[in-house]
């Protein structure tokens, strides 16, 4: 096959265009005035949101829930890979790990709902953090591999000649060097629990999240200048955390 | 001594041992409420087949039978964009260029795909850009009905949701392919697109099984899409779900997740015993092989 480097790269760059392409709408449509007498664009959306009480506190639900799930899901990512290196049973532990990627969300969401509700843990800030970490360990777990394999054992090594017990030669050596992965891994988890909708609106109970508030509100009354200004933030928050996750990474 | 190896093993088996609670057990729980009974709002214990067979008789079949369509066509059209994507990445872009990309992949993914989906029902809405410029182009006289509300704006929705994630197992596994049995295959005098179909593909086939399984468990538990650019009463076996339990007949929702969840796990099943995870991840995982 002869490749046209410039034919592929236009394919690929058509591919990449129509997947930004959703991204620009909610902005332009949270510019909109409430009638059409008022003066367009406008920005007044973007501070009226901010009074209404349901959405600040969805806003803080999600804040609480983004920075759990940033926390705890690569410390159990982390866990994780050094169980799949020492332990004798990889393949099964890897499985294991990759399975919330595979089951629906929807089966996902009813699943822990009915379980919760039968052991009596109520509907609250916990249950959707619980949901929110296994929905992003698959993939905490596979940047922290990534990383950790770029990571030479004879370091290690090395360390335990002189003299370093297990956990010395991990942390002095080992984890400095993935450190990368694993905080690679914390933004990945805070984002993927701030985008999160169908598996948390089953186990939210009354609490909302911005993204459930966003669905609830849009299946009771449909979609406002109000909601597509939140939206443009949620979208802005999300590129600008990647983009600096990328800058950090690259330093 | 003793003590510290159990500790050490605990901690080791910790997350494990969460997954194993608040995702196996509770599937696990599902099949067995899927065979009780409901009684006004509440479900009772009982063993029950009628769930099922009210599933599995009724017009929900049809859902099932079409949600399984929708999902077949979206993954393989996701597939066909992807794999030449990361075909090309994987074997013939610079690594850096390769990186930025797959990148540049990784961000769209990560804006809730709900979101996306409700900015799709203004791109192809009748008044969007897309009908405008079609008009103005002169192709079509007046808007085309089928762009949105319908399979294609499904379909268009799951694309864009599961597209960009796929090129990650498929690269993984295409740049973990040894070059040297890619020159052995041309050296021996196979043309390119021989060497592609007898050494490259069927040595990416752990990946493509991978990609596939993540997009057609996406697309078949899908409830939002459908509901966002199907339209009123579109229903695909997610929001089929999603809406038996609005009227809380929580045993039959279980049971149709049920089903859903035993079908994808005979996917992965499939996958696990004909691939090993670690040939697959065999980059990621080369410390193991030492």
């Amino acid at each position: 096959m002869t490749w046209r480097p410039w034919l592929v790269w236009s394919a690929i760059g058509a591919v990449l265009a129509l997947l930004y392409l959703p991204l620009a709408p909610p902005f332009l449509f949270s510019l909109l005035p409430e009638t059409p007498a008022e003066p367009a664009p406008t920005l007044r959306w973007y501070v009226e949101m901010w009074r209404n009480p349901v959405l600040t506190g969805a806003v803080v639900t999600s804040m609480e829930a983004a920075v759990i799930v940033a926390l705890a899901t690569p410390l159990f990512a982390l866990v994780a890979a050094i169980s799949i290196r020492e332990l004798k049973v990889p393949r099964l532990i890897l499985g294991l790990m990759l399975l919330p990627l595979l089951v629906p969300g929807v089966s996902m969401g009813i699943a822990a709902a009915f379980f919760f509700k039968q052991i009596g843990i109520a509907p609250s800030l916990g249950t959707i953090v619980i949901v929110q970490i296994l929905w992003a360990l698959p993939f905490a777990l596979l940047v922290v591999l990534t990383a950790m394999s770029t990571f030479d054992p004879v370091l290690t090594e090395a360390a335990h000649m002189s003299g370093a017990g297990r956990w010395r030669a991990f942390r002095d050596i080992e984890l400095p060097l993935i450190w990368p992965g694993v905080s690679g891994a914390a933004t990945f988890s805070f984002i993927l629990s701030f985008n999160e909708t169908i598996r948390t609106a089953l186990v939210q109970g009354p609490l909302n999240t911005v993204q459930t508030y966003i669905w609830s509100t849009y299946k009771q009354i449909g979609l406002s200048p109000t909601l597509y200004a939140l939206m443009t933030l949620l979208i802005l928050l999300t590129v600008g955390l990647s983009g600096i996750a990328v800058t950090i990474r690259r330093v | 001594m003793r003590l510290e190896f159990l500790v050490r093993r605990a901690l080791l088996l910790l997350p494990v041992a969460f997954v194993i609670a608040v995702l196996v057990l509770p599937l696990g729980f599902m099949v067995v409420v899927s065979f009780w009974k409901r009684s006004l709002l509440k479900m009772v214990p009982a063993f029950e087949v009628s769930n099922y067979i009210n599933f599995l008789t009724g017009t929900r079949l049809s859902v099932l039978g079409r949600s399984f369509l929708v999902s077949i066509e979206a993954t393989t059209i996701c597939l066909l964009i992807a794999y030449p994507i990361a075909y090309y990445l994987a074997r013939h872009a610079r690594p850096s260029a390769a990186r930025l990309v797959m990148l540049l992949f990784t961000i769209p993914f990560l804006v809730n795909y709900v979101i996306r989906a409700f900015s799709w029902t203004y791109l192809l809405g009748r008044t969007g850009p897309l009908n405008k410029s079609l008009i103005e182009i002169g192709i079509v006289s007046g808007p085309v009905d089928w762009l949105l509300y319908s399979d294609f704006a499904v379909l268009v929705g799951m694309i864009s949701s599961y597209m960009p994630f796929m090129v990650f197992p498929l690269w993984i596994s295409l740049a973990g392919i040894d070059d040297r049995l890619v020159e052995a295959s041309s050296m021996l005098g196979a043309r390119p697109w021989t060497t592609f179909l007898h050494v490259t593909l069927p040595l990416s086939i752990p990946g493509v099984f991978a990609a596939i399984i993540f997009a057609f468990v996406g697309c078949f538990g899908e409830s939002a899409i459908p509901i966002i650019l199907g339209g009123v009463g579109y229903q695909l076996i997610g929001n089929e779900i999603t809406s038996t339990l609005d009227v809380l007949n929580y045993p039959l929702a279980a049971a149709m997740s049920s089903v859903v969840t035993a079908a994808m796990l005979a996917l992965l099943a499939v996958w696990y015993m004909a691939f090993d995870l670690r040939s697959f991840l065999g980059k990621i995982l080369s410390w193991r092989m030492q």
